[in-house]
C-alpha cells in the first residue's frame, strides 16, 4: 500500500474534517482551524488545501446547503474517504510507534 | 450604488472574472458567509475590507487555472483545437492517411520537394549572378568610365566600355567629385616556375587598387603594396603554387615581358597575399603589378583614342552621376581637342565621342557594355530570365500537383470530415487540423528539398559554371521568401479542405455523395496547363539540340582536322622558316602554317575613298592549301611572284560582295594612312567561317606583308598521330625557342569551345524537360489512380454488364489524352514564337521544322498514355465481385 503522504497543514484540515461534527465546508472547517490551532489563516489556503486533498482522494465532497447570506450559493461539503480515514489512521500509527520508542525516562532528564 | 449588506461589487466581480468556473461558486458562496458574518460582528467598514484582502488572495493560479482534471459527473471538457489530446489525433489520423495512401504521399512529398530543390537550386544562381561584385564595400560608388561614337548626325554608332591611359588620370584631376581612380588591365607575361616556364596570365592596375576595392590582403600592406614598380601581389593560389605556401611575403618570382624579345627575366618581390576573390568578383587575379607608364605617353594626346584598358572610378558620396559625365566630357574637349582634330584629318574619323558611367555592379549583366578585357565572368542576364522561368515552371507544376492531390484525396476524406463534426469539431477545429496537416507535409518536402539541393549542387555547380554552396541560402531575405514560399504552399494545398469541405453541413457529407462539379474544370485546367508547360520545354530542348546540332556540324568551309595551333609571340620570317624545316623533318608533320596571332581587323579604302573594314590577316602562301580553303578567282600568293608581299592581296567573297566589284581581279585597295601602301587584289578566297558560326562572316583581306609579325603556327599532322607528333612538336618549339612557354591546342576542339555556352544551355534546357516530365507525370498519375478509384463501382458494373478490358483502359485514358492534346494548342503556338525569337540571335541557324512538333506531341501522348494506362490497365482487370460487394 502507498504510504500516505500528507503536509502538517494537509493532516490538520483533514482532521478538522474529521472532527467535525456538522458537515464540514469551507467556511466552519476555517474556523475549526483557527481556533484549534491558534494561528491566523486565510481563507484561501483553506480552500487550496480542501481541494487538493480532494484531488488526492482523501476528501469527496458534494455540493448543497444554499443560503440566502452566501446569495444562494450553494456549500461544498467534504466528507473522508476510506483513503482518508486509512491515512490518518496510519499516521496516528506511526507517530504512536515512534511515542513507544521514547525511553521513558528521556523527557524527564531532559526537562530536568 | 452602494449596498452596506453586500461586500463591495468590484472585488466580486474581480472573483468571478479569475476564479475558475468550478470553484467558483462555493468559493464565492463562503467568502460571502463570512462577509456577512463579519458584518455583524465589525462593521461595514472591516468586514468589506476583510473581503477585498480575502478575494486577493484567492488570485492564485490555484484558483485561476482552468481545470478539467477534477471532472464531476454531468460535467464535460470543451477540448481546444491546441489541446495536446487532440494534436495527438491530428498527428495520428494525418500519419494514418499517410501510411494508408502510400503512392500519394510519395508523390506528393517528392513531387514538390523537386519543385523546390529546382527553385532553391535557381534562386541560387540569379542570386549569385545579381549579387555580382556587390561585395566591396564602394560597391555604390564604383564606376566604369565607358564612351559612345555619335556619327555626325547624332546616331550612336558604337558603344565602348574600354577606356585608354588618359581618361582615368584627366578626370579624376579635373572633377571634384572623382575620389580616385584605377586603371586595370591584362597582360600576358612570362613566369618562371621551378625550371618551366610558363605563360602567365598578368594584371596590372594602378596603386589605388586596394584602397578603391574590397579584397583582403592576407599579408603585406593594402597602401603600399602596388607602388614599387616590381612589386606583385599574388593570389593565395599562385602562392602555394609558386612556393608551397601562402606566406609569400618578400619572396621573389621572376616574371619577362612576352612582347619584348629581347628582354630577359626580371625579379619581382612579393608585396601581398590576396585573400581568395569570392566567386561573383568580376575582377580575379593571380598575379596583379603596379602599372607603370611613362611621362611621355600621358603627354601624348593620342592616347586618348587608343583604348584598351577598363578604367574605374570612386566617386564622392552624393555625387550626381549626369554632372559628373557633363564635366568629364567638358575636360575631354578641351584636352583631346588637338587630338580629335588630328584623327579627323589624319583618319577621317569624324564621329564625337562622349564619355559616360557605368555603374560597376551593372557591368557582369550589361550586354552593350560588357565586362571583358581582363574582368571575367560576364553574363547575359536572359540565361537568368530563362533559368528562373524553368524553375517557376516547375515549382509551378509541383505546387499544382500538391494542391491537386491533396484536394483529391481530401474528398476521400469527406466522411471523415462528417464524422468529425458531428461529434462537436468546430470548423476552427478542422482548419487547424487540415491546415496543420498541409503545412507538416510541407516541411518534410522542404526538408527533403534541402537534401536534395545538397546532393545536386556539384553537378549543378559544373553545367552553370559556378561554386555554389548551399549556405548561400543563409540570408536574411532569402530565408523569408522560404518562409513565405512554404506558407504559401502550405495554405494552397490545405486551404480546400481546410476552408471549403469544412464548411459542408455534416449530412451532406455523410449522407449524399457530394458531387463537387465545379471542380473538375479546375483540375482539368491544372492538367492542360502541366502538360503545356511540359511540351514546352520538350520543343525548346530539341530545337536547342538541333541548332546546337548545326552548329557543331556545319562544314566551316575550312578543314580543322587534325589541325594543331601553337602560339609563339613575335615569330620572324626567319623563324617561321626554321620552325617549317624543322617539323617536316618528321613525316607525321603535313605542314606548317605561320599566321598573326589573334584577330586583327582595319580600314581601308576601294572604289577612289570608299571606306571599308575587314580582318586583317597575315599569312603565308602554305596557309590557304594546309586549311584547304579554296581560291575561287584568281591565284593564291605564290613564290614564283616575289612582288606579292609588298603589292597583291587576297580577299574572300564577302568582301567582294560589299565592295559591289563585278571584276575583283586587279582592283586597288589602298590603306592610305600608310603611304604608299597600296594593293591589288590577285585572287578571291572562298567564304569560310573563321570566327565561328555565332557572327556572321564579314570581309577579310589577306596579305603577306613582311612588317606584319606573325603570332602563331597551324600544322597539320597525319591522322592517328596525335600523341607522337605532339611530342615532336614540342620538343622542336622547346630546341628552337627555349624562352617562350609552349602551348599547343587542336583547332576542332578550340571550334567546339566557342559553344560551351550553347552546350551548357543544351544541358540545363535538357535536365529542366525532364524534371517537368517528370513531375507532370507523377502529377497525372495521381489523378488517374484517384479517377480510376472513384470509378470503381462504374467500372464495376460496366463489366457485368460485358465491357471488355480494352474498352474500360479506353474510357480510363481517353480523358487524359484529350487534355493533353488540349495542352498542345497552348503550347504549340508559344513555343513556336519562342524558339524563333531565340533563333534570331544566331546569323546562321535552323528552320524550326514541323517534325520538332509531331514528336514533342507524340513524346507528350506517349508518357500520358503509359503514366495513365498503368493504373487504368489494374483497374479494368479487377474482379467486379470485388468492387462491388461493399457499399
Amino acid at each position: 500500500m502507498r504510504r500516505a503522504f500528507l503536509g502538517e497543514f494537509e493532516e490538520i484540515i483533514l482532521l478538522v474534517v474529521a472532527a467535525c461534527t456538522t458537515e464540514a465546508y469551507g467556511v466552519n472547517v476555517w474556523e475549526d482551524v483557527q481556533q484549534q490551532t491558534g494561528r491566523a489563516i486565510t481563507m484561501s489556503a483553506v480552500h487550496t488545501t480542501l481541494y487538493r486533498l480532494e484531488e488526492k482522494g482523501y476528501l469527496s465532497s458534494v455540493l448543497g446547503g444554499a443560503t440566502a447570506e452566501r446569495g444562494g450559493r450553494r456549500k461544498r461539503f467534504f466528507t473522508l474517504t476510506g483513503l482518508g480515514v486509512r491515512a490518518l489512521q496510519d499516521i496516528q500509527a506511526v507517530r504512536a510507534r515512534l511515542w513507544q520508542a521514547i525511553p521513558q525516562d528521556k523527557f524527564q532528564l531532559i526537562v530536568g | 450604488m452602494f449596498q452596506a449588506n453586500q461586500p463591495p461589487q468590484w472585488a466580486d466581480r474581480l472573483l468571478e472574472w479569475c476564479c475558475a468556473p468550478h470553484l467558483l461558486e462555493d468559493v464565492q458562496g463562503d467568502l460571502h458567509e463570512v462577509y456577512q458574518k463579519r458584518l455583524a460582528e465589525a462593521g461595514p467598514a472591516k468586514a468589506r475590507r476583510d473581503y477585498v484582502v480575502a478575494v486577493l488572495h484567492h488570485l492564485t493560479p490555484f484558483f485561476i487555472r482552468r481545470k478539467k482534471t477534477v471532472l464531476r459527473p454531468g460535467e464535460y471538457p470543451s477540448p481546444s483545437p491546441l489541446n495536446p489530446d487532440m494534436l495527438r489525433n491530428y498527428i495520428t489520423i494525418a500519419l494514418r492517411t499517410l501510411a494508408h495512401n502510400k503512392a500519394y504521399s510519395v508523390i506528393n512529398i517528392v513531387g514538390l520537394s523537386i519543385g523546390l530543390a529546382a527553385a532553391m537550386l535557381i534562386i541560387l544562381y540569379t542570386k549569385d549572378e545579381v549579387s555580382y561584385d556587390r561585395f566591396h564595400a564602394n560597391a555604390p560608388r564604383l564606376y566604369r568610365i565607358t564612351s559612345r561614337e555619335l556619327s555626325p548626325a547624332g546616331k550612336v554608332e558604337n558603344r565602348q566600355g574600354n577606356t585608354g591611359l588618359l581618361q582615368g588620370p584627366t578626370f579624376a584631376a579635373g572633377v571634384p567629385e572623382i575620389q580616385s581612380f584605377v586603371r586595370y588591365k591584362e597582360d600576358r607575361h612570362d613566369m618562371k616556375q621551378g625550371t618551366d616556364v610558363v605563360s602567365q596570365s598578368v594584371f596590372v592596375a594602378d596603386t589605388s587598387f586596394f584602397s578603391v576595392f574590397t579584397f583582403p590582403l592576407l599579408s603585406g600592406d593594402p597602401k603600399t603594396a602596388l607602388q614599387q614598380p616590381r612589386s606583385v601581389v599574388i593570389s593565395e593560389d599562385m602562392a602555394a603554387k609558386q612556393f608551397g605556401t601562402t606566406d609569400a611575403l618578400g619572396k621573389t618570382i621572376f616574371f619577362k615581358r612576352s612582347f619584348d624579345n629581347g628582354d630577359t627575366f626580371e625579379p619581382y618581390t612579393v608585396t601581398g597575399v590576396v585573400r581568395q576573390m569570392p566567386q561573383n568578383s568580376s575582377i580575379r587575379f593571380d598575379v596583379l603589378m603596379p602599372m607603370v607608364v611613362t611621362p611621355q605617353e600621358m603627354t601624348n594626346s593620342e592616347n586618348w583614342f587608343n583604348i584598351f584598358e577598363n578604367t574605374f572610378v570612386l566617386l564622392t558620396p552624393k555625387a550626381d552621376i549626369q554632372a559628373v559625365e557633363a564635366k568629364m566630357n567638358r575636360i575631354y574637349r578641351a584636352d583631346a581637342a588637338a587630338s580629335i582634330k588630328m584623327m579627323a584629318e589624319k583618319f577621317g574619323f569624324k564621329n564625337k565621342v562622349e564619355y559616360a558611367l557605368q555603374p560597376f555592379t551593372a557591368m557582369h549583366l550589361s550586354q552593350d557594355l560588357r565586362a571583358d578585357n581582363g574582368l571575367v565572368g560576364g553574363s547575359n542576364p536572359l540565361f537568368s530570365y530563362i533559368l528562373t522561368g524553368i524553375a517557376l515552371f516547375i515549382l509551378l507544376i509541383a505546387c499544382i500537383n500538391f494542391v491537386n492531390l491533396t484536394v483529391a484525396r481530401s474528398l476521400k476524406r469527406a466522411k471523415e470530415i462528417g464524422v468529425r463534426k458531428v461529434v462537436g469539431s468546430g470548423r476552427a477545429q478542422l482548419m487547424f487540423q487540415f491546415l496543420g496537416e498541409s503545412f507538416l507535409l510541407c516541411f518534410g518536402a522542404f526538408v527533403l528539398a534541402l537534401i536534395l539541393v545538397q546532393l545536386v549542387l556539384p553537378t549543378f555547380n559544373q553545367l552553370a559554371n559556378k561554386s555554389l554552396a548551399l549556405a548561400y541560402l543563409l540570408d536574411g531575405r532569402l530565408v523569408l521568401g522560404y518562409i513565405g514560399l512554404f506558407l504559401l504552399t502550405g495554405f494552397l494545398a490545405g486551404f480546400y479542405p481546410a476552408l471549403v469541405l469544412s464548411r459542408y453541413s455534416p449530412v451532406q457529407t455523410l449522407y449524399k455523395r457530394i458531387s463537387l462539379s465545379g471542380k473538375n474544370y479546375l483540375q482539368q485546367s491544372l492538367v492542360v496547363l502541366q502538360f503545356a508547360l511540359a511540351s514546352f520545354l520538350v520543343i525548346a530542348t530539341l530545337t536547342i539540340y538541333s541548332q546546337f546540332n548545326y552548329l557543331t556540324n556545319k562544314d566551316l568551309g575550312y578543314d580543322d582536322k587534325d589541325l594543331v595551333s601553337i602560339d609563339k609571340s613575335g615569330l620572324t620570317r626567319s623563324e617561321a622558316k626554321l620552325l617549317h624545316d624543322e617539323l617536316l623533318k618528321n613525316p607525321n608533320i603535313v605542314g606548317v602554317a605561320p599566321k598573326n596571332g589573334g584577330q586583327w581587323g582595319t580600314v581601308a579604302k576601294i572604289n577612289e575613298g570608299k571606306e571599308i573594314n575587314f580582318t586583317y590577316e597575315t599569312i603565308d602562301p602554305a596557309y590557304l592549301p594546309l586549311l584547304k580553303i579554296p581560291v575561287r578567282q584568281g591565284r593564291n600568293f605564290s613564290a614564283d611572284f616575289p612582288a606579292d608581299s609588298t603589292h597583291s592581296v587576297l580577299v574572300n567573297e564577302r568582301f567582294v560582295k560589299e565592295a559591289g566589284w563585278k571584276d575583283p581581279i586587279g582592283q586597288p585597295v589602298d590603306f592610305w594612312y600608310n603611304k604608299g601602301e597600296v594593293y591589288t587584289v590577285v585572287g578571291v578566297v572562298k567564304d569560310h567561317h573563321f570566327n565561328g558560326l555565332s557572327q556572321e562572316i564579314g570581309p577579310q583581306l589577306f596579305t603577306t606583308k613582311p612588317g606584319n609579325q606573325f603570332g602563331k603556327a597551324f600544322i597539320k599532322i597525319r591522322p592517328n598521330t596525335a600523341s607522337a607528333s605532339l611530342q615532336y612538336i614540342e620538343r622542336t618549339f622547346k630546341r628552337l625557342f627555349p624562352i617562350n612557354p609552349y602551348a599547343f591546342s587542336f583547332v576542332d576542339e578550340d571550334n567546339l569551345k566557342r559553344y560551351e555556352s550553347e552546350a551548357k544551355w543544351k544541358q540545363i534546357m535538357l535536365f529542366g524537360a525532364i524534371l517537368t516530365i517528370f513531375i507532370s507525370c507523377i502529377g497525372l498519375f495521381g489523378l488517374a489512380t484517384l479517377s480510376a478509384e472513384r470509378r470503381t463501382k462504374e467500372i464495376g458494373i460496366r463489366k457485368v454488364l460485358g465491357a471488355s478490358v480494352t474498352s474500360i483502359i479506353q474510357l480510363l485514358s481517353s480523358d487524359f489524352l484529350k487534355l493533353v492534346l488540349l495542352s498542345f494548342v497552348v503550347a504549340f503556338p508559344a513555343a513556336w514564337y519562342a524558339m524563333r525569337q531565340w533563333l534570331q540571335n544566331y546569323p546562321y541557324r535552323i528552320d524550326i521544322s514541323a517534325w520538332t512538333f509531331v514528336i514533342a506531341a507524340l513524346l507528350a501522348l506517349l508518357i500520358a498514355f503509359v503514366t495513365v494506362s498503368f493504373q487504368s490497365i489494374r483497374t479494368a482487370l479487377t474482379n467486379p465481385v470485388r468492387s462491388l460487394r461493399s457499399e
